[in-house]
């Protein structure tokens, strides 16, 4: 019925099933390579993406978001919800910021079109729950989870520059490195109008 | 006394059948123990990805890409970047092409190594799932490493690639080159020579080389049945005309034949990886591409070589910031659609051999 014929062809099978036979038996001896999981864990690489974090300013506590909605915009799956109201004096003060997880495709644009560091993929992945419900995270539950994540400032390049006051102005910070053609910062519209036909 | 007469009967193998790689559904007119007929159904996957892109930037129909063919997401991140830099104009920098090229080479051994561990764990043998799991667990660290995901890598951009590789990431990929390569000899001993594998796999599921051309079967599925033809090689993208490998090709066509397709392939990945390791140059690795980039109006097609053959994006362009048509070709389609005319008069336990080594993955035949 097998590959031999004969009594020799049954030799060579039972030959040739032993050679396998000996390759798993080498491991037999050899540590288990997994890892028990609730009790030992895995360190993530540095540039692991996890949820999303906003990130807070080291020395005062506040956040470092300029609410200037570039992470809104970039992100594919719209799962990031700004509301910055402008006050009087044109500027604008962030009174919203959601993010939901059941959304989020962890992509990681955001986190590349921010320029402020602001908020940051960190590198927790154990936010599981049974409700769907609280995988919608709000401002004050972001800040909370990103206050021990450390992260490189980008800001500071900017402070060193004598314009002080740009990151609070609405004026979005778009780099002027267009080949093709600078981005609209103004049509949010179609922007936003694009993304909601996922849900 | 009535005579004793005989009937077809349909059978259906799937949806929820662990030997079809996802949710495919193959209706099987049997007679007997013999398969007659096979009409495969499709569609319990879709998720409309090319007109999710159709109502995105180009920028944010990268991510999209990654659920098109998962296993290669690399490939897929590959190809829209090629047709959108075609459609703009874009120059890509040297280094990002080596980086693109190690990326999709390393991403190429872990698909060929979930392969060799699913077939055989198709087949009843599973202690290569486990072997060849193990090694791929090695790539993707390194994937992790560079641009931290482990499946939807979002790394290959219009324009370059996300980000530059850390520092440990040149010694930890010769590294796992080098286990691959010790370990191959494990693979081939394990099921090479094994005569229950032969038996399972030898002269089983012939796909003549005729008909896979008909069908628009590329790959190695098609290089399995003599046909020499790779993207790769026959109309070289990126920087792989500087070299040296060559195309692995195989004649009978047969299951075994595209089983050890894929282990040839291995070695000749792991020979591309290496040289472009060496040859990696300093520089930019991303060309100034705004994210809300507007390319002129046009139509461009781009191809890939995957591990499961051709894949294709094409874009049409109104000079808008969003793709105005998106069409997405996969090689899974192309041999899925040829598997009724190849695959019937055996058993359905052979059938699973040759859905097996087909190699099928159905997120992207649905898309």
């Amino acid at each position: 019925m097998l590959d031999g014929t004969g009594s020799m062809g049954v030799f060579k099978d039972i030959k040739n099933l032993l050679i396998g036979m000996r390759i798993t038996g080498k491991h037999l001896g050899r540590h288990a390579i997994t890892l028990q999981y609730p009790e030992q864990k895995w360190t993530m690489p540095e540039r692991s993406r996890g949820v999303v974090v906003l990130l807070s300013d080291k020395e005062t506590g506040e956040l470092n978001c300029t609410s200037c909605m570039l992470c809104m915009r970039a992100c594919p799956t719209a799962a990031i919800e700004i509301d910055a109201p402008r006050g009087e004096d044109k500027k604008r003060t962030l009174k919203v910021f959601n993010v939901d997880n059941a959304l989020c495709c962890y992509c990681g644009l955001c986190e590349e079109a921010c320029n402020f560091s602001a908020l940051k993929m960190a590198t927790m992945y154990e936010y599981s729950t049974p409700n769907k419900g609280d995988l919608f995270w709000d401002m004050k539950k972001l800040q909370e989870a990103g206050r021990d994540v450390p992260y490189e400032d980008k800001r500071k390049k900017k402070k060193a520059k004598p314009v002080e006051a740009a990151p609070i102005n609405e004026a979005t910070p778009v780099k002027e490195d267009t080949k093709t053609d600078s981005p609209p910062p103004d049509d949010k519209a179609s922007d936003t109008a694009g993304k909601e036909d996922e849900g | 006394m009535p005579e004793l007469r005989t009937e077809e009967f349909q059978i259906n193998m799937g949806p929820h059948h662990p030997s079809t790689h996802g949710v495919c559904r193959l209706i099987l007119t049997m007679d007997g123990e013999k398969i007659v007929k096979i009409e495969p159904v499709i569609g319990y996957l879709h998720r409309a990805l090319e007109k999710i892109c159709e109502n995105r930037t180009y920028a944010q129909c990268i991510p999209v890409t990654d659920r098109f063919e998962y296993v290669t997401a690399m490939s897929c991140n590959q190809v829209f970047s090629m047709a959108a830099e075609r459609l703009a104009g874009i120059e890509v920098p040297e280094r990002a092409e080596y980086l693109r090229v190690i990326m999709l080479e390393l991403n190429r051994i872990a698909s060929h190594l979930i392969f060799y561990g699913v077939t055989a764990m198709d087949l009843g043998a599973l202690t290569p799932f486990l072997y060849g799991l193990r090694e791929r667990e090695a790539i993707i660290d390194l994937f992790e490493m560079t641009c931290g995901q482990r499946l939807t890598y979002n790394y290959i951009r219009v324009g370059g690639v996300a980000r530059d590789i850390p520092k440990e990431f040149i010694p930890k990929c010769h590294e796992a080159l080098d286990t691959i390569t010790e370990k191959m000899s494990d693979y081939e001993g394990l099921l090479n020579e094994n005569p229950i594998w032969l038996v399972r796999t030898k002269g089983v599921g012939v796909m003549p080389a005729k008909l896979g051309i008909d069908y628009g079967v590329s790959g190695p599925v098609l290089r399995a049945s003599g046909v020499d033809y790779d993207i790769r090689r026959d109309d070289p993208y990126s920087i792989y005309d500087k070299f040296d490998w060559k195309p692995s090709v195989r004649q009978n066509g047969d299951c075994f034949d595209r089983y050890l397709i894929r282990l040839d392939e291995i070695k000749q990945s792991i020979k591309i990886v290496k040289q472009a390791l060496d040859g990696l140059p300093e520089g930019d690795i991303k060309a100034k591409v705004s994210p809300n980039f507007k390319p002129p109006a046009g139509e461009v097609y781009a191809r890939v070589e995957n591990s499961r053959g051709e894949l294709g994006i094409y874009i049409q362009s109104d000079g808008g910031k969003k793709p105005l048509r998106v069409k997405m070709r996969g090689g899974s389609y192309c041999q899925l659609q040829a598997l009724p005319y190849f695959g019937t008069d055996c058993f359905i336990a052979d059938l699973v051999a040759i859905f097996a080594t087909l190699d099928i993955i159905l997120p992207e035949v649905d898309r």
